[in-house]
């Protein structure tokens, strides 16, 4: 059932199209499933379908190349003593239409840790599957 | 009795200060401290109060002073002669007050520092991509990664990346670099 209610947030079907693909499927759902599904979709499906259509405009990019610098902020006007370690990334990004653009951001070590373990994860995660 | 409620006002108004100058709390205002805490004081004697106070924790935080800096730094304060001295209370309030609030007091000074954008989250799956080239099929594993970044109290930027394996082990070479070197300074203070 999930796939037709993807099928139809992307194709925007009718409710009444999607009810007749799905009883097309399969004679597991009966009358009133049918029915209920008929009325969901007549309600929720038009913003369903407009959701699917921004989604596939936010482009996804590839990163192209990666920098790090680890800095000590030493003093600042508002401490004097502030000895904070601090790290910045630039990162070289290619859009879909092969466009580079740059990103920069900060992190402190806590939140590079977490970083780094999120990225070890992906990698295991890619191994296995 | 009169000790204990100069020292709750006291512990109060650094409190208000801090709060405002350090987390950011614009709502406690100079006159909300004074209407709350000294009620019987003329506006003058606690603006003398207030800015004395202030820019003594000011200048302790400043220095991000420890323990033993802070009870020369108060010595020294109360040897002063004339309304810019401290009483022994008021040292002794300044004193307890910074004890449990200078890590916080510390975090947000740090926070401030911050000036780029920082990375507020950080989301991913992994997908599998089923490509068909001339009747075969390759099954492609790509993780989708999307970051959040942006200044404290700004709208987030998203941006959403795809990375497939050998992308993801260049950013782990790439930290892996960047540990080592943090490692190295920790060895080294």
């Amino acid at each position: 059932m999930s796939y037709y209610f993807r099928l139809g947030a992307k194709s925007n079907l009718s409710a009444d199209d999607l009810v007749s693909r799905l009883s097309q499927f399969s004679s597991v759902f009966s009358k009133p499933t049918l029915q209920l599904v008929h009325c969901l979709w007549t309600e929720h499906g038009p913003i369903l379908h407009s959701q699917q259509e921004l989604l596939s405009m936010a482009s996804i990019g590839q990163l192209v190349d990666i920098q790090w610098k680890l800095g000590m902020a030493v003093s600042s006007d508002t401490c004097r003593s502030l000895n904070s370690p601090f790290i910045s990334v630039l990162m070289k990004i290619a859009d879909t239409s092969g466009e580079a653009s740059y990103k920069t951001f900060e992190m402190t070590v806590p939140q590079f840790q977490n970083f780094y373990k999120q990225f070890k994860e992906m990698a295991s995660v890619l191994e296995t599957v | 009795m009169a000790d204990a409620d100069s020292q709750r006002s006291l512990s109060a108004l650094l409190n208000g200060i801090t709060q405002r100058v350090y987390h950011g709390n614009t709502e406690i205002t100079e006159d909300f401290l004074k209407n709350e805490l000294y009620p019987g004081m003329t506006q003058d004697e606690f603006r003398v109060l207030h800015d004395k106070m202030g820019s003594l924790l000011k200048s302790i935080a400043s220095a991000d002073m420890d323990q033993a800096q802070l009870e020369a730094f108060l010595t020294a304060q109360t040897r002063k002669q004339g309304s810019s001295g401290l009483n022994s209370d008021q040292a002794a309030a300044l004193g307890r007050f910074w004890k449990a609030h200078r890590s916080r007091v510390r975090e947000s000074l740090v926070a401030q520092s911050h000036w780029e954008p920082g990375l507020k989250g950080l989301r991913w799956r992994v997908d599998l991509h089923t490509s068909a080239s001339k009747g075969t099929v390759a099954n492609n594993p790509v993780a989708l990664v999307e970051l959040e970044m942006g200044r404290t109290g700004e709208k987030s930027e998203f941006v959403c990346l795809e990375f497939d394996e050998q992308k993801v082990n260049l950013v782990l070479k790439k930290m892996a670099e960047l540990q080592e070197s943090i490692d190295s300074i920790v060895h080294r203070s």
